[in-house]
């Protein structure tokens, strides 16, 4: 008798304790990505697969909405800029990091002076405006710059100056906070798996927490695309990124799945290396843009599923030019422009990322669009370790590359491509001094109107020179179970985990 | 040799026969042209007019199938045929001069051997840049070890022999009973292991052309073939599928022949 009880006893409280897990387990969110994240340090990466994830950890002072197109409030409640734009005083909210300590200004004082002053920053330069940081009291910060500055706000709300506590940063040390950070947004990092996954779990400290609906989120890492595809159909991940372009046809006819195509700030171009002949000679650069079907790329690649692209500043982001010059596919016109240069019959080395699905079938395709208009194209695959050293090294002619925007302001990307700044104006070795000093003096200009004119301008000039070739504007694609409710990412890359829902 | 009474030597010797007549006819058996691409017709499924299909660029699976056994059969005989000349070479100098000679060349076996076999290749092929000419004297560099060891065993078995003792009682020159007479007999192992070794060079240059250091885009080759079709296995099997059972079918002919011939020279691997 006593044993059968006992019997009866056990079985329900397994049932319960089997129970509570799944209902445990309801609230956490898998989502499947191509590779695990690098770091916590939000300075010491500048890559896509951490910033996603600071977001979810940390806050910014200055937040980017969902549509990616305007500013709005985050840590700072509001900001106040002084009339010569060089003072900036910001506003913070009351909230505490996970650990249920405050976020001052000094906290924030010390994560805008760290960015632009400690050795492991990848992003000193951008941040090198800011002449001071201090806080006035607990709640305000006031920020002085350089100069003026028209991107300072925008460069606010990258992941990379994510508000990080200053005094667990040097109790804990900079290693132990980059490996288990304190967070200040809507989760905390409970484990991190190197190589495999990132559990983190709801911040009960964070300041929207009521907005949150999920207990916790997994990104775990598998890299094959066809396995992450397979998993959530199988239902072993709610949700999976970088869905290839090849399966979005396929996924879309399973009614127990949702695939997302949320508008992005991926741009995919072709650089051209202007220091080797005869790509120094502009009407050999447009004469390549004329030979280019950009349309067939993008059916033969992306299944069609992008936007030819006029402009380096990508379609839906800030001063995009939409009436930029797109020279339309015209081989015979590149082969009477390549022949009034003298170039006839030249011979290109094109450097391929080995592995990357998308980069090789552009390589395929070029090639042979290319040799319709009389160019030959050697292709050289190589280890993606090794290209972009080759790249700036400037052992090539022809590489394609992309790039997501960071912030809103487009500021940042046209430094790095035509600022003549850093990396040889992103390896092309693109010189135009008209150009050059349009791009310092947009920095500065604080009239909205005028500084629009300017970037209409520089994409103009830009592209007269063909500094590189635009290819196509590709949404982020994503896909998770029917029961998910919004997950979603905004064109900059952020994902609202905030307001996803598991059903 | 009675190849009736050994079917599967007549069946691996028929397959071998078969891939080199596909690709010395290629361009006569070849439906299509191996690298044109048609837009219109993408990841169609086989039909009459494209009987292995197509892949995302429009190309004949069949053509490219065809052509690339031209690169495939190159690599499984050129990769093989360096290394068993140059390891048969060595193997054979060191087994039978022995001492210092025999010193000097089994060191520098042992190092090569200490490292891992395609660690050693892609360092090699990534100093003499990429390409099938790259890979053929990475092989040539690095895989004669395996032939100068088993040579170097069976001469050093064969030079205290009855019939070597009386070559060299006869006066014959060391030339003459080194290769007259010693390796015709040494040489049953390594033949056996040529054909096994024409298998894992094959699975090799696929390997190394999969991570693009082999052969270059446009280029039919199957293991490339096998690595561009992998994003579309559950979409468009047949991109994988049939450059996938070309590289079976090789590798088993060769697989049959190398037994055959085991059984037919009696040595046992």
């Amino acid at each position: 008798m006593t044993r059968k009880w006992a019997r009866v006893g056990l079985i329900a409280l397994t049932v319960s304790l089997g129970l509570g897990s799944i209902a445990e387990a309801a609230g956490v969110l898998t989502i499947g990505r191509r590779e695990d994240g690098t770091t916590f340090d939000p300075i010491a990466t500048a890559q896509n697969v951490d910033f996603w994830v600071f977001s979810n950890v940390y806050d910014v002072l200055v937040r980017v909405d969902k549509t990616g197109t305007k500013l709005e409030p985050g840590l700072a409640e509001s900001w106040d800029i002084s009339q010569d734009g060089l003072t900036y005083t910001f506003h913070l909210r009351d909230a505490n990091f996970s650990d249920g300590t405050p976020i001052t200004a000094e906290d924030a004082a010390f994560t805008l002076l760290r960015i632009r002053d400690n050795e492991l920053s990848l992003w000193s330069d951008s941040y090198s405006v800011i002449d001071t940081a201090e806080a006035t009291d607990a709640k305000t910060l006031v920020v002085t710059l350089k100069t003026a500055s028209a991107p300072f706000l925008s460069t606010m709300a990258m992941p990379a100056v994510s508000v990080v506590s200053k005094a667990g940063m040097e109790s804990m040390g900079e290693e132990a906070y980059a490996e288990k950070p304190i967070a200040s947004g809507a989760f905390t990092v409970e484990e991190w798996r190197r190589g495999d996954r990132v559990i983190l779990k709801k911040n009960p400290e964070f300041w929207e927490a009521d907005r949150v609906s999920l207990d916790g989120v997994e990104w775990i890492s598998v890299p094959d695309d066809n396995s992450r595809m397979l998993s959530v159909q199988a239902g072993e991940l709610d949700a999976a990124i970088f869905v290839p372009f090849s399966r979005v046809e396929e996924l879309k006819k399973d009614p127990n799945l949702k695939v997302s195509a949320d508008p992005s700030t991926r741009e995919d171009h072709l650089l051209l290396n202007h220091e080797h002949e005869p790509l120094n000679d502009p009407k050999v650069r447009e004469a390549l843009d004329y030979a280019i079907d950009k349309q067939a790329i993008i059916d033969t690649v992306t299944f069609g599923q992008a936007q030819v692209a006029n402009s380096y500043i990508p379609a839906g982001a800030l001063y995009h030019n939409d009436a930029n010059l797109l020279r339309p596919y015209d081989p015979e016109k590149a082969k009477a422009l390549l022949a009034e240069a003298g170039a006839e019959g030249v011979t290109l080395d094109y450097v391929v990322n080995a592995g990357n699905e998308v980069d090789e079938q552009i390589a395929v395709l070029l090639q042979q669009q290319l040799a319709g208009a009389g160019v030959t194209v050697n292709l050289q695959k190589m280890d993606p370790s090794m290209t972009w050293d080759m790249l700036l090294n400037g052992e090539y002619d022809l590489s394609v590359m992309y790039w997501t925007n960071d912030i809103l302001d487009p500021d940042q990307k046209t430094t790095f491509v035509l600022g003549h700044d850093v990396n040889m104006n992103y390896m092309t070795r693109y010189q135009n001094d008209e150009v050059k000093q349009l791009v310092a003096d947009a920095r500065l200009e604080m009239d909205a109107a005028k500084r629009e004119a300017m970037y209409m301008k520089i994409q103009e000039l830009s592209k007269a020179d063909t500094h590189w070739i635009d290819l196509y504007y590709s949404p982020f694609i994503n896909v998770s179970r029917a029961n998910i409710e919004g997950f979603t990412q905004n064109p900059l890359g952020r994902f609202f985990l905030e307001d996803t829902v598991k059903n | 040799m009675q190849i009736g009474r050994r079917p599967m030597l007549g069946f691996g010797l028929a397959l071998l026969a078969g891939a080199l007549l596909v690709a010395l006819a290629a361009p006569l058996i070849a439906p299509f042209d191996p690298i044109f691409q048609d837009g219109t017709m993408r990841l169609q499924p086989p039909s009459l007019a494209h009987l292995f299909g197509t892949d995302n660029f429009g190309r004949d699976v069949l053509s490219r199938v065809i052509w690339g056994a031209r690169i495939d059969l190159q690599i499984a005989v050129l990769g093989v045929v360096f290394p068993f000349l140059i390891g048969t070479a060595i193997g054979t100098l060191a087994g039978f001069f022995g001492g210092w000679v025999d010193a000097v060349l089994m060191r520098i076996i042992d190092v090569i051997l200490a490292f891992p076999f395609l660690v050693l290749m892609l360092s090699i092929i990534a100093i003499l840049g990429p390409g099938l000419k790259s890979f053929f004297i990475a092989m040539a560099l690095v895989g004669w070890v395996s032939y100068a060891r088993l040579i170097r065993a069976q001469i050093l078995v064969l030079k205290t022999q009855d019939f070597a003792v009386a070559a060299e009682s006869l006066g014959f020159s060391r030339m003459r009973i080194m290769f007259r007479h010693l390796l015709p007999n040494a040489l049953a192992g390594s033949l056996v292991f040529v054909m096994s070794d024409a298998v894992l060079v094959l699975l090799g240059g696929a390997a190394i052309s999969y991570i693009g250091l082999g052969v270059q885009p446009p280029v039919a080759e199957w293991g490339v073939m096998v690595a561009e079709g992998q994003a579309f296995v559950t979409t468009a099997w047949w991109i994988t599928v049939f450059p996938g059972l070309a590289i079976v079918l090789l590798a088993f002919g060769f697989s049959l022949v190398g037994d055959a011939l085991g059984d037919l020279l009696g040595v046992r691997e």
